[in-house]
């Protein structure tokens, strides 16, 4: 299997054929509804992923230029492409993640990532979804992943 | 004379009816605005949203006054009975936009404390984190029903007219008897028990349950009281010793998530529609967070969270300052959910926006 770049659309999708892949799980865990915009901090700048989810699967996936672009609905998870980097081979290794590398682990003290929205209600999808998106990132363990300079 | 009432003989008289071939058959056609409707799935399945469409999706300001449970677009024969118990009739009084389509995601994302959760990988905790935890358990295990019974109390007074909102509302009570057993279950499954009461939460409890109406009642517990939790549940994942507690509060804090979203649409709605409501809504929340700041400084609530954020007992002083952040951030939250609902809380706030422990300290 080849090695998929960190941040990129083609790792997004590759996430979402897992999602596919996992159905019945997805299926155990609800619908889900809501845009997530992955945010990168890399050195050579921001990146920029929009994951539209409906249902019980990634409706789509895009590359935004900016956060602009997004739809109007949704919310921001952003980091540090290490903290990306750390949390992605923390799960990779142990099948998910240890107890310090959960998604509400890493942003409930906004560091090192950090939930963000246009309104509060949109940063709360974040929670009401979070089982749904902790088990999407959860499909990186299969992704064999190399990192953007 | 007959052996039986005349109830009874009125329906013999209607069974020799049909006997004879003599059938009613006007109910067939006693809904011909109602007839016809179709439904077409979304990707999840079928959704109330679907379904409430053309002549079924017209939910009236007023409720219907004949008092039934008649379902909203039906046909009601003259006569039929009011069960004389609704009295919430105004649309404006409950509704929430999102009200049907969280009450479907509420139903798809049920879960159980039976199974969804990995008992097998409790284990053994040093003696003042096992304290901690089951003194969080035990807080929450009274708090979580207030989410319960406050609904409850309004439920049976809303006009079936707006059922999305009883169907999410039942879903909310149904949410937080999971909440509660669930607590219940951790504080009593890992060699600790239950701990110390709050007088605490019972002075916001009553708050909530005193409240003179469901507007109010709502404002002050989906989306103060909630709102808070919720924050508190994030933390409890943050906090989380095991696997165990991690999935309790993060499946916990999905639903939270749901009940704050129905309040502060709820909210939204009436005070479009009443915007002089407005200093109502203010003066509960003047109650409530005099009740919640006192509530956070009370030491079974407090002292559990400082030792589980220190790392042990040795530590509390360090976790108490590395908790001073989530208090800013239910605080902060708070006005935010406010501000989407239309109301601007920052000018009347009656607690500090953050707690300047290191001021304290020195």
């Amino acid at each position: 299997m080849t090695d998929t770049i960190f941040p990129s659309t083609a790792w997004f999708q590759a996430l979402a054929r897992r999602m596919e892949h996992d159905w019945a799980a997805y299926r155990a865990l609800g619908s889900i509804d809501c845009t997530m915009v992955v945010r990168v901090d890399a050195p050579a700048g921001p990146d920029l992923h929009e994951i539209v989810f409906e249902g019980f699967k990634v409706r789509s996936v895009r590359r935004l230029a900016r956060l602009d672009d997004a739809a109007p609905d949704h919310f921001v998870l952003e980091a540090s492409l290490d903290t990306w980097r750390e949390m992605i081979e923390n799960i990779q290794v142990n099948a998910g993640p240890d107890l310090t590398h959960s998604l509400n682990y890493l942003t409930f003290p906004d560091y090192p990532m950090r939930v963000t929205g246009p309104d509060q209600l949109e940063v709360d999808a974040f929670y009401r979804y979070n089982q749904s998106l902790q088990r999407f990132f959860n499909g990186a363990a299969v992704v064999p992943t190399v990192y953007a300079a | 004379m007959s052996k039986y009432t005349p109830t009874v003989e009125m329906g013999l008289d209607r069974m020799r009816e049909r006997a004879r071939g003599n059938f009613d058959l006007r109910w067939m056609n006693a809904n011909p605005a109602g007839w016809g409707h179709t439904a077409t799935p979304g990707p999840t399945g079928l959704r109330l949203r679907d379904v409430e469409t053309g002549h079924y999706a017209r939910v009236p300001e007023h409720g219907s006054d004949h008092g039934s449970m008649a379902p909203r677009g039906c046909f009601v024969p003259d006569g039929t009975r009011s069960l004389g118990m609704y009295t919430m009739n105004e649309m404006s009084e409950v509704w929430a936009d999102n009200a049907g389509l969280l009450y479907d995601e509420a139903v798809v994302r049920q879960w159980n404390s039976v199974t969804d959760v990995p008992w097998h990988k409790l284990e053994k905790l040093p003696d003042d984190i096992e304290r901690a935890v089951c003194q969080m358990c035990t807080g929450l295990t009274e708090v979580e029903f207030v989410a319960g019974d406050m609904p409850a109390k309004w439920l049976c007074r809303i006009n079936h007219d707006f059922h999305e909102v009883k169907l999410f509302l039942a879903t909310q009570i149904m949410d937080e008897a999971r909440h509660l057993d669930v607590f219940r279950k951790r504080a009593l499954a890992n060699g600790g028990g239950l701990m110390m009461a709050s007088p605490g939460q019972e002075e916001l409890l009553a708050t909530i349950l005193e409240a003179p109406d469901y507007t109010t009642a709502s404002a002050l517990m989906h989306i103060f009281g909630e709102g808070f939790v919720l924050t508190l549940f994030r933390e409890g994942e943050f906090l989380a010793p095991t696997e165990v507690e991690k999935t309790i509060f993060r499946l916990c804090m999905q639903d939270e998530a749901r009940h704050v979203a129905y309040g502060v649409k709820h909210l939204k709605y009436f005070l479009e529609r009443h915007p002089d409501r407005a200093e109502q809504i203010h003066k509960i929340l003047d109650l409530g967070e005099q009740a919640m700041f006192a509530l956070t400084l009370e030491p079974q609530t407090s002292e559990p969270r400082a030792i589980l954020a220190g790392g042990g007992l040795a530590n509390i002083e360090l976790g108490m300052a590395r908790m001073a952040f989530i208090y800013a951030k239910q605080v902060r939250e708070y006005l935010r959910r406010l501000e989407v609902a239309g109301l601007d809380r920052e000018p009347r706030l009656t607690i500090p926006k953050e707690i300047p422990f290191d001021e304290l300290a020195a």
